[in-house]
């Protein structure tokens, strides 16, 4: 199956005025301004087979945004190469422009002072698609979002959650072969969130859409996303399963113990590599204070949780103990808080 | 085989529509903004011919006396509301917001979408100044065939006035904020293209400065042509030159936009 997006060796640097602070500083930018060069993207490369469920992620100005850009055809690559639906983005032919959507949830596409219905038919008839397939369409979407009473209702008087499902129809409309989503489900109640992302798995899986979704709501990702693709400061760092990354069937055992022992000595005595075993940092999130000390954190399989306990309580006194499931969220702020 | 491929009107019709929906979504607001613009400057205007006439006791300005300068004022205000409005300040904060995004990933030209939203609601009001100016200029003996004929030339220069805006928009994509040219233009363009006084009262060896400019058919052509102060001659001669300003001004519109958009950085998402 030929992938849907390709994309080669990207990079994309910005430029920018350097303002100082203060008086001066604003001075100096009037009269003789300074720039920086900013780069936003290292030379990444990715490839996506059609009907796909990505998730994009990343902290802020890792570059998902000037990703999305590149892929929506918004601005062009620095250097290298990009291809969606096998035509270059940034030529915006208007064949690309039928076949795609981008939905940026901090910015409104619909018209403040209109309802949505009215809105929706300026979309229609852009995207010259038939009344009767227009309507069927509406009908469904503001059904399985269920905004069907508020199709009328001016957008400006709508609330946050139901704004940003009418942004989602109104890019739905005209069925896009391949659907950017920069953080749909950013300010949105857990409800609305949750009604959001059962609507995205079902267009994904009736209509085979291709999507590519960045949030920084683990959630979000945790339930929808086949694959992952994490940025770092502008590098692709991971591209995968999300359940490889939590590392499938594999726990965390928390023990707090008497005496001082050495990362090294509990990884050899339980048999796991020392990269596995993690001491509680003392202030951290974790464990306040003494708390800390003596709290060890071992990654290991569900199974080898019993005989490393069993070697643990013999060699040492074990205070307390706990057993949980990695989350994404945290592998996510680990590799996010690593230097790149 | 070469496919043709006919215009699409359905979008187009769709964003005239949807644009007259967009400005009459409040009423008073609309109301208050077409009679405010065109009452404030006449008033304006009426206080300075009459100043000018009735207390400064002059006879004759330019060849104008106080009658043809009340007739002028009055009928310009029929074409004023036409001449264009601030759809360049919407591209300009477009492109500096990043929200020209969502037109520019849209299978229909941003710049005829936005010109189009924004006429919509000009079309309305030509239409309803039109039948006034006629009904009104039969009272006064001036010809319905001349001023649908007016109305028709500040058609032409809405769409000249949009393009030379855009253009000047596009300065957004270099500087990210465009709005002290586009205040510049605005101020500009009232003098120049008769709004504020008839151009006539502008010195003969300065005429040339209007006349290189295709400002003076937005509402003092209009004016003239609606008052019989132009021949039928004169008047399609002025169209020749509109249509040609509209052409030159298309070619300006593809080269600031073209060079424009490669800049364009999406900010603000």
């Amino acid at each position: 199956m030929n992938p849907v997006i390709e994309v080669k060796n990207v990079r994309r640097s910005f430029r920018s005025p350097k303002k100082k602070e203060g008086l001066a500083g604003a001075w100096k930018l009037l009269f003789s301004p300074e720039y920086q060069d900013h780069e936003a993207l290292k030379g990444v490369s990715l490839s996506i087979e059609p009907g796909a469920f990505i998730g994009l992620i990343g902290a802020n100005g890792a570059g998902k945004t000037t990703l999305l850009k590149i892929l929506s055809g918004l601005i062009p690559p620095t250097s290298g190469e990009a291809r969606v639906l096998g035509l270059e983005p940034f030529k915006r032919t208007l064949d690309f422009r039928r076949k795609i959507s981008l939905v940026m949830g901090q910015k409104a596409q619909l018209w403040w002072d209109l309802p949505a219905v009215d809105a929706f038919d300026l979309i229609r008839a852009i995207y010259e698609i038939p009344v009767p397939l227009y309507k069927e369409r509406l009908q469904t979407l503001s059904e399985l979002l269920d905004v069907t009473k508020l199709l009328n209702t001016q957008i400006r008087r709508l609330s946050l959650g139901e704004r940003m499902k009418m942004e989602l129809i109104g890019a739905l409309l005209h069925w896009p072969n391949v659907i950017f989503l920069d953080e749909p489900t950013i300010g949105l109640d857990v409800v609305a969130a949750q009604k959001l992302r059962e609507f995205l798995r079902e267009f994904n899986r009736r209509e085979k859409a291709t999507i590519i979704l960045t949030s920084h709501n683990m959630e979000d990702i945790e339930r929808l996303c086949s694959r992952v693709l994490i940025l770092r400061a502008g590098e692709l760092i991971y591209d995968g399963p999300p359940g490889k990354l939590t590392g499938d069937g594999v726990v965390e055992l928390r023990v707090r113990l008497k005496e001082t022992v050495e990362i090294a000595q509990l990884a050899t005595l339980v048999g796991i590599p020392e990269a596995s075993v993690r001491k509680a940092e003392a202030g951290g999130a974790e464990e306040e204070g003494d708390a800390a000390l003596g709290v060890f954190h071992l990654s290991m399989a569900k199974e080898r949780i019993v005989p490393s306990l069993q070697k643990l309580m013999s060699a040492y006194t074990v205070i307390d103990m706990g057993v949980s499931e990695q989350s994404l969220e945290g592998v996510i702020q680990k590799l996010f808080a690593e230097k790149p | 085989m070469i496919a043709l491929r006919l215009p699409r009107f359905e979008w187009r019709w769709a964003a005239l529509r949807n644009g007259l929906q967009d400005a009459t979504a409040y009423r008073i607001e609309f109301f208050f903004e077409v009679l405010g613009a065109a009452v404030v400057p006449a008033a304006i205007q009426w206080l300075l011919w009459y100043a000018m006439f009735k207390l400064g006791g002059a006879t004759s300005v330019a060849g104008m006396n106080y009658q043809d300068m009340v007739m002028y004022t009055l009928t310009s205000i029929l074409f004023t509301q036409i001449r264009g409005g601030d759809h360049d300040f919407e591209l300009s904060e477009m492109i500096r917001s990043g929200g020209l995004s969502n037109y520019l990933l849209r299978p229909a030209g941003v710049i005829e979408f936005v010109w189009l939203r924004g006429i919509a609601p000009k079309l309305f009001i030509a239409a309803f100044a039109l039948v006034i100016g006629i009904g009104v200029g039969l009272f006064f003996g001036l010809s319905p065939i001349r001023m649908v004929g007016a109305m028709f030339l500040a058609l032409i220069g809405n769409i000249i006035y949009y393009q030379f805006s855009a253009s000047l928009a596009s300065a957004a994509f270099y500087w990210e904020e465009a709005y002290s040219i586009l205040m510049v233009k605005n101020m500009v363009v009232q003098l120049l293209s008769g709004e504020l006084i008839p151009l006539n009262l502008i010195p003969e060896s300065w005429s040339w400065v209007w006349k290189s400019t295709p400002f003076y058919l937005f509402v003092f052509g209009p004016t003239q042509y609606a008052l019989g102060r132009w021949t039928h001659a004169e008047y399609f001669r002025q169209l020749g030159i509109g249509a040609l300003w509209i052409i030159a001004m298309y070619g300006l519109i593809k080269l600031t936009w073209g060079l424009g958009t490669k800049r364009y950085l999406s900010l603000g998402g």
